[in-house]
């Protein structure tokens, strides 16, 4: 598969399940020295060949002023951890949770074996900042997926749909947590040992 | 109230004048005031080169508050390149001594029997002589001023190609240029050489608290926006090269050609690496895109962007550390680098085809150094070539080879590859200009949104709509690179809480309409007509991309009646009615 159709095939997913808006929401890849990173304000559902910006993983070029403005932080996990591919998405039931939450801790069986749990970070200024760069770096060494308050989730993958279905986990995850809310606050545990997820 | 410094070179006196509360309220400060002023001022048919032409240099309401990127002032005059209207944009901090001495706003008309300078503080205005800086450069005339003023201020000056009416001279400052147009020419036809200014007069906002917000708010996307905060930073303007020449945008070989081999020779990352040796930022600026740079026997400022295309890939030359000693050179004497590379470029074109023989030739730098001097100097050729490229192309080729919309040659943006670009050039009120309305950012890099570049659908409105926020946001002043972070709900704000007046964004926006419109009506009174609204004939019948061509009288048609303009190019009365220019 080329790689425009996986970027469009990933892009496009993310926006009709809901998982960015129009505009919302970055995808990467790491290849070698370069990073392969969406436009700036580009429509992940219709990402096209001029879409897909190749610049410098280590150091900067002139692809810099195309790419999408949280090239800072792709870049900051490319350098921190192993990963190949990263998706940045604003999933509405997980930013939900974020604001009342220290870490998200799913009920559900499908994020309870892939997640387990998803850490919640906060930063004064979320968008192309060098602060969430500095601390995203930390939570990936031990969770493919991060909440940041208010704004978004961060993941990394070995390759683009790993990273992909973990913000969908996530989300139906966060979505089952807010319907269980509307049942009462107590949940009725069903797998061993869950009071420990805190603990993961 | 706001101030005005009137001075009459001719008499060698001066007066202090309010600055009307209208005239900030209908065209806050800088270009708009400026226009304004020169509009009702100056009467048609003036000589840009006679005592009656006004040289207006403003300051904006931002000038001296913390806002960010707002460390710039207008020059506003007659041209005496395009004839047009001109306001041009620079960086210094003179703007700022202005203010700081007790004025918004410096007038000059008349003309100085022999060369002198002008000397502004809050407790004098001086006229002092200068004919001991005849033939000085820009920076030497900036360095002996200097000392003689003891006190650090800011110093406008121009070089010898001002002096010797070069029509397309530029004025430095603090190490920017008022470069477009001829403003460095005008102050030479006033015998005017410098002007220096200092003061130390505390600049009030209306609502400090506001504003601190505001301004929080603006720099956090001028931190989170990569341009702002990596790829200007760290390349400077160059940054574009690259970028600019795979879109198959950037004209080699005066326009005959938009591939270049060597381009990434010319690039911001080879001035990084060859050439750089600090950054160079202007007051309150976080970007820092100006560049201190060094050759093996040169130091000096730049080059941008522009220079490096006009003084490089349009002449065929990649020679990096060439051109950036070229540029020196350039702003040494005094010259705008994009008229001077592109009226060599013309030349060359001309020498091709036998019309003229310097000694010049696309991809040879032989000559090009002694041409520039002749031409700041005004002497062999060079003389012809003051005129820019348009009258020197019409009286010695055929006219075709001066890539120019109004007599102003064209930077560094191909409009055959970036169709908004066309409409923008030719309904730019200065001339052929990408800073009226930089519809590369739409069609290239995706500012606000990413648009087909090669279509002529939907370019009017988007394009008129820029002019009007480039117009107001010229007024303020800020940066143009501001707007590649933030947009005119930032400006808004930034100007209700400096002055305390509630101005929202459409009212921001009327404001840019009323200024782009009051140009044009300076223009139609000058004796410019929809005829001009023109592209060079070579951009719109040769085709470099098996893409589609310019329709430009399709998007003009369309713009017109955007504008609430008639089909000459004329605003109706309910258009002007509308704006309170009637």
């Amino acid at each position: 598969m080329s790689l425009l159709k996986e970027f469009s095939r990933i892009g496009r997913d993310l926006f009709l399940s809901g998982l960015v808006s129009s505009h919302g929401g970055n995808i990467s890849i790491r290849a070698g020295d370069k990073i392969i990173i969406t436009r700036r304000g580009s429509m992940l559902a219709h990402l096209n060949k001029e879409d897909l910006i190749e610049t410098g993983l280590y150091k900067d070029d002139s692809g810099i002023i195309m790419a999408s403005t949280e090239i800072i932080v792709h870049r900051a996990i490319y350098f921190n951890t192993s990963a190949l591919a990263i998706v940045h998405s604003h999933p509405p039931a997980a930013i939900a949770l974020s604001l009342f939450m220290d870490e998200i801790i799913p009920i559900d069986s499908e994020a309870s074996y892939l997640l387990h749990k998803i850490p919640v970070i906060a930063t004064k200024e979320t968008i192309g900042s060098k602060d969430v760069a500095n601390i995203i770096p930390d939570y990936l060494q031990e969770y493919k997926i991060v909440m940041l308050r208010g704004h978004g989730a961060f993941s990394i993958g070995d390759i683009l749909e790993e990273a992909y279905m973990l913000h969908s986990t996530l989300e139906n995850a966060c979505r089952i947590i807010a319907y269980g809310k509307i049942f009462g606050n107590a949940f009725k545990e069903y797998r061993k040992d869950g009071n420990k997820y805190t603990k993961w | 109230m706001g101030k005005i410094l009137w001075v009459d070179l001719s008499k060698q006196s001066f007066q202090i004048k309010p600055l009307d509360k209208n005239i900030i309220r209908d065209f806050i400060g800088g270009r708009g005031s400026g226009v304004k002023i020169l509009y009702d001022h100056l009467k048609k048919g003036t000589d840009p080169f006679s005592e009656k032409n006004l040289l207006i240099f403003a300051t904006g309401p931002l000038t001296g508050t913390p806002v960010p990127m707002s460390g710039r002032f207008s020059a506003i005059t007659l041209s005496p390149l395009t004839k047009t209207i001109l306001d041009s944009n620079c960086g210094g901090n003179f703007g700022l001594q202005l203010k700081h001495a007790g004025f918004d706003m410096l007038v000059i008309e008349g003309k100085a029997k022999k060369i002198i300078y002008l000397a502004i503080t809050p407790d004098s205005i001086k006229f002092e002589n200068a004919e001991d800086l005849k033939g000085k450069t820009t920076i030497e005339t900036r360095n002996i001023i200097e000392k003689k003023e003891k006190k650090k201020g800011s110093v406008v000056t121009i070089g010898p190609a001002g002096e010797n009416k070069v029509r397309f001279a530029s004025a430095e400052n603090d190490g920017r240029f008022l470069g477009r147009g001829g403003i460095g020419a005008v102050m030479g036809s006033k015998n005017l050489k410098a002007i220096y200014a200092k003061g130390d007069k505390k600049i009030k906002v209306a609502d400090p608290k506001s504003l601190e917000f505001f301004i929080y708010e603006s720099r956090k996307w001028l931190k989170a926006n990569p341009i702002t905060s990596t790829g200007l930073p760290k390349f400077g303007t160059a940054v574009l090269m690259n970028i600019v020449h795979e879109a198959g945008i950037l004209p080699i070989n005066n326009f005959k050609s938009n591939q270049f081999a060597s381009a990434s020779d010319l690039s911001g990352e080879e001035v990084t690496e060859k050439l750089f040796i600090k950054k160079r930022a202007c007051y309150r600026c976080p970007v820092a895109c100006g560049r201190i740079t060094k050759t093996s026997s040169k130091q000096g400022e730049g080059p941008e962007f522009e220079t490096l295309w006009s003084l490089g890939a349009l002449l065929g030359i990649n020679d990096i550390s060439w051109v950036a000693e070229t540029g020196y050179l350039c702003n040494e004497l005094g010259l705008d680098t994009i008229s001077a590379g592109s009226t060599i470029a013309c030349a060359m074109e001309m020498e091709e085809k036998g019309f003229i023989s310097v000694g010049l030739k696309f991809g040879k730098k032989e000559n090009i150094h002694k041409v520039l001097k002749d031409i700041a100097f005004r002497e062999n050729i060079g003389n012809e070539m003051a005129e820019g490229s348009l009258l020197f192309s019409r009286k010695f080729g055929t006219g075709n080879e001066s890539i120019s919309v109004k007599g102003l040659e064209l930077p560094a943006y191909d409009p055959r590859s970036a169709h908004g670009m066309a409409l923008a050039y030719v309904t730019s009120n200065r001339g052929g200009c990408h800073l009226r309305a930089y519809m590369i950012a739409p069609e290239l890099l995706g500012i606000p949104k990413k648009i087909d570049r090669f279509s002529d659908n939907g370019k009017a409105g988007l394009v008129a709509v820029m002019q009007d926020s480039a117009a107001a946001s010229d007024s303020l002043i800020i940066c143009r690179f501001a707007s590649f972070a933030i947009s005119d709900e930032y400006f808004s704000r930034l100007l209700s809480a400096v002055t305390g007046e509630d101005i929202s964004t459409m009212n921001f926006r009327l404001i840019g309409e009323r200024i782009f419109n009051l140009e044009r009506l300076f223009n139609l009174r000058e004796g410019f007509s929809f005829k001009d609204d023109n592209l060079p004939s070579r951009l719109i019948l040769e085709n470099l991309n098996k893409k589609r061509k310019i329709n430009i009288d399709k998007m003009l048609n369309e713009y017109y009646r955007f504008r609430g303009w008639d089909d000459n190019g004329v605003p109706t009365s309910k258009k002007l009615e509308m704006l309170g220019l009637k």
